[in-house]
């Protein structure tokens, strides 16, 4: 169940909310806020809310942090396209040119980054389209 | 909110209470403060993270680091949380087995 196919700087998907922000670690805040309201319109408990509000901000934590070495996507927007049709589904995506964080731009120390994402959600993909990394996750109505 | 840090001594340790949201915003400043205590020469530290809102992966990274800096000087990092949805992290991340994670200030300090 994919968002859409928003990808930065398209128009917002119909039904649905799409924030756009700059690569500002310190925005990464305000689209947490943002899909946690979104959450909070399909009715569910504050356990699922929290659930998207960490696993949104985490998503966007991971693509700012995707930095080629020489400076590629830096300032690549990143995007994040949600939509409730059957449950929830949000596509965060940035044209960045790979899909793992770099290794100079956040300390992960052992852990492994995308651990978390796998973790809370079922339906986790992270797709490379051309120059653009796409994580999508949903979570049907019932789960 | 923003990440507030307090530190102070007590029974030979270093306990950091954390307040506010640990995101790939403001874990570096956690870094920092960890970076700095062991500088100094704190290396048994109690991070308190009972007034933490938020928690993700770079927060996450930022504690695993810290840890390896303590016990690098044979010192020790036990943290503080009773909170279910921070607990969940860890344990989905593996590191409720990494970490030593007491329910009090107390429970803590009388761990060492």
């Amino acid at each position: 169940m994919p968002a859409s196919a928003a990808t930065p700087g398209s128009p917002p998907v119909p039904g649905g909310v799409t924030v756009s922000i700059s690569r500002d670690p310190a925005l990464v805040r305000t689209v947490r806020l943002v899909a946690a309201a979104v959450a909070r319109r399909t009715g569910r408990d504050e356990e699922f809310v929290e659930d998207v509000r960490l696993a949104v901000g985490e998503a966007c934590a991971l693509l700012i942090g995707v930095s080629a070495p020489d400076g590629d996507g830096s300032d690549q927007p990143v995007t994040v396209a949600m939509q409730m049709h059957d449950g929830l589904a949000v596509d965060v995506s940035s044209d960045v040119p790979i899909a793992v964080p770099h290794p100079r731009g956040l300390d992960f120390g052992d852990t492994e980054p995308w651990a978390l994402l796998r973790g809370l959600i079922d339906d986790f993909h992270v797709h490379q389209d051309g120059p653009t990394t796409r994580v999508s996750m949903s979570w049907p109505d019932s789960a | 909110m923003d990440l507030s840090l307090e530190t102070r001594t007590q029974d030979g340790c270093t306990i950091v209470e954390i307040g506010g949201e640990i995101d790939v915003y403001t874990a570096p400043r956690l870094r920092d403060k960890i970076t700095e205590l062991v500088g100094e020469g704190s290396y048994d530290l109690v991070i308190d993270m009972e007034k933490v809102d938020f928690l993700d992966s770079t927060g996450l990274g930022v504690l695993v680091g810290g840890l390896k800096k303590v016990r690098a000087h044979d010192g020790s990092m036990r943290l503080i949380c009773n909170q279910e949805r921070l607990l969940k992290i860890f344990r989905i991340t593996g590191l409720a087995k990494v970490f030593a994670i007491h329910g009090s200030q107390a429970e803590a300090l009388a761990a060492r």
